[in-house]
């Protein structure tokens, strides 16, 4: 055959292998750094009042009921309990109102309190069946105790258990609440985007910014009917 | 249950022939700079193609017995196809990967491969002896299996007819034609599918084209992976060529964009800047490995070896790093500058293999005419007139019509 030449494919074997080697050495860091969120993104996420899972607040001890509730046993054999920070900073600031006085006896699933902003509201339903010891008087003098310390000051209500074992299991603990807390982030932005359908471009905006992150206090720039079916979707005591 | 389904929107009682002769007329200033520049060439580039077609090829391009492939071929139909080649990504990126945040600018970057595919392969028709004989690979008057034209042939007519389904549903939108939008709309994905099949194969096979002429390309640019390597750079020529012409059209068409697909351009353009730093890393590994396996290194101490390392280096490996940077530090003017050194790169890349690298041995070099040069900008010229009028009256960049969630 004219002008045949035969070139042994296999003289640069090693050199090959090396290099592919280095490539996919070299490809690790490369997708890392290019991926890696730089620490003044995430300030700035926090200052813009971007909602994300990174900066919610979820005390690892405390039990999380489906309603976004959490209960916490003292050692006195009370239990307290509140709202958690992503219905918070869902909601923006919000006036609490008290529906049952202390002394009743409610069971789980049980309407406690309203939570009520210029005329939207949400009910907040028991995770717990008990006793009513007491309410925070914190809470009607400062509003804000809500929402600045949920976990702390902020409790709403101090409950006698009369089924405690049973009811905490129910609910997410530790790790498990972290997890369920970011997919619930989630199934919120899944939500906003099927209920934002039938609403304006500039509702949109004013919740989510253009690349898909989440603002602070969604809730309280969107109307009564969209605050009806949060309560439907994720404050259902029937979850409970 | 006797829905009225309205088979088309009524346009003000006009009939559609009305409609169509009206949709003609120009729409905004005529003696614009772009036109003023564009028409003469289209006007000489048209006058040419009729020279060239009564006196022979030869009568206005510098081809020769010993380099029969020149300008139109290297630059039109094979640069052209590379960049044509951010359709079959963008629509594998939304449609299958389902990453929606691209959805606002697949319409036009579809619309841009199918009218590159239209007229690269019309101006493929310039370089044929007889251009008749072009519909042979299809109707089988001698289909020509052995070569890889048969392939590229058949190629280009199924992602022709693939593209214009994935478009026609702007089509149906501007016709108010509702039955034929909501049949279209179905047939998108199969499209796509079939679309991004295609793609892949004729991508490589214009590079394929190459293989049998390994003793007329210089080694530094032949090897029997320039398939591979013309599949790989057309995902970031693709995605390049959606950055520079989105940022045009972004600028042109500024009216018609919503407030916020505006907000979103930013955000789409640095995703595409992260997806071509990462391409464009696999890629440069890819040709480092191939120019180890040709054994060529001495090769580079020449002056083909420099320009081969200018291709390399300075279009390669720095526009990859401009984006890996722009994209970190969200510098959109750099993420530009970065699409428009590739694009230049991948034009250098496939000049060098089909026309430069190619018979770069030759006692005359073949240097294109200035007509053939002239004929080029024509026909980029003429697409781009036919973009703009698709623009100004289809649901390209604007956002469709109203009637078009109530059909979902």
């Amino acid at each position: 055959m004219d002008g045949f030449s035969y070139s042994d494919i296999f003289a640069t074997k090693g050199i090959e292998y090396l290099v592919i080697i280095a490539f996919l050495a070299l490809l690790i860091p490369f997708w890392i750094v290019l991926n890696k969120q730089s620490k003044m993104t995430r300030q700035i996420q926090s200052t813009l009042g971007v909602l994300s899972a990174k900066i919610l607040r979820i005390p690892q001890g405390l039990f999380y009921g489906k309603n976004h509730t959490w209960m916490y046993m003292e050692k006195t054999g009370a239990a307290k309990v509140g709202l958690d920070d992503l219905l918070l900073h869902l909601t923006g600031k919000i006036k609490f109102r008290y529906l049952k006085p202390p002394g009743e006896t409610i069971n789980k699933g049980d309407l406690l309190a309203e939570i009520d902003q210029e005329g939207k509201l949400l009910r907040i339903f028991s995770p717990v069946s008990g006793k009513i010891l007491d309410t925070n008087s914190l809470l009607n003098d400062s509003n804000g105790m809500l929402n600045d310390d949920p976990y702390g000051k902020g409790w709403i209500y101090k409950i006698k258990p009369s089924n405690w074992i049973e009811e905490a299991n129910t609910c997410y603990f530790a790790e498990d609440a972290t997890n369920w807390s970011a997919k619930e982030l989630e199934r919120f932005k899944d939500f906003l985007a099927r209920t934002m359908k039938d609403y304006t471009p500039e509702t949109a905006m004013i919740i989510m910014q253009d690349g898909g992150e989440l603002l602070d206090h969604s809730l309280s720039a969107l109307p009564d009917e969209i605050w009806k079916d949060f309560q439907n979707e994720f404050l259902n005591p029937d979850q409970l | 249950m006797n829905n009225n389904y309205q088979i088309a929107v009524d346009h003000d009682g006009k009939s559609i022939w009305k409609f169509l002769i009206s949709e003609l007329k120009p729409k905004g200033k005529f003696f614009t700079l772009f036109n003023i520049i564009s028409l003469p060439i289209m006007l000489l580039g048209l006058g040419l193609i009729v020279i060239r077609f009564i006196y022979g090829i030869g009568s206005i391009t510098n081809l020769t017995q010993e380099t029969p492939w020149g300008l139109w071929i290297g630059f039109d139909v094979v640069t052209g196809v590379a960049f044509a080649g951010g359709a079959y990504v963008l629509t594998f990126m939304v449609y299958i990967l389902n990453v929606h945040k691209y959805h606002s600018i697949v319409r036009v970057t579809v619309l841009n491969g199918f009218l590159a595919y239209v007229f690269y392969a019309g101006a493929l028709l310039l370089d044929l002896g007889r251009p008749w004989h072009v519909v042979n690979p299809i109707i089988g008057n001698s289909f020509g299996v052995s070569s890889v034209l048969f392939l590229v042939a058949w190629h280009f007519l199924l992602y022709m007819i693939a593209q214009l389904i994935e478009f026609s549903p702007a089509i149906a939108e501007w016709l108010g034609a509702k039955r034929a939008h909501k049949i279209l709309s179905g047939m998108t994905i199969a499209a796509v599918i079939f679309g991004i099949t295609l793609s892949t194969l004729h991508q490589s096979g214009l590079g394929a084209l190459y293989l049998m002429a390994k003793d007329k390309i210089h080694p530094l640019w032949y090897s029997e992976f320039i398939p591979i390597m013309f599949f790989v750079s057309s995902v970031f020529a693709g995605l390049s060529m959606v950055i520079f012409e989105g940022s045009i059209s972004h600028k042109v068409f500024f009216s018609q964009i919503s407030e916020k697909n505006h907000h979103a351009q930013n955000n789409i353009i640095r995703g595409l800047a992260k997806i071509c730093a990462g391409t464009m890393f696999a890629y440069f590994f890819l040709k480092l490995l191939v120019f180890i396996h040709g054994q060529n290194w001495d090769l580079l101490n020449t002056p083909m070896g420099y320009w081969f390392l200018l291709e390399m280096l300075g279009f390669v490996f720095l526009p990859m790093t401009l984006f890996f940077y722009s994209y970190r530090t969200n510098n959109t003017t750099l993420i530009k500058v970065a699409a428009i050194l590739t694009m230049l790169g991948v034009i250098l890349n496939r000049l060098n293999v089909t026309v430069i690298g190619f018979r770069w041995d030759a006692a005359v070099h073949y240097i294109p005419s200035w007509m053939e040069l002239v004929v080029t900008l024509a026909v980029i010229f003429t697409e781009i007139w036919i973009f703009r009028w698709v623009i100004n009256r289809m649901p390209v960049l604007r956002d469709s019509p109203s009637w078009v969630n109530e059909n979902k």
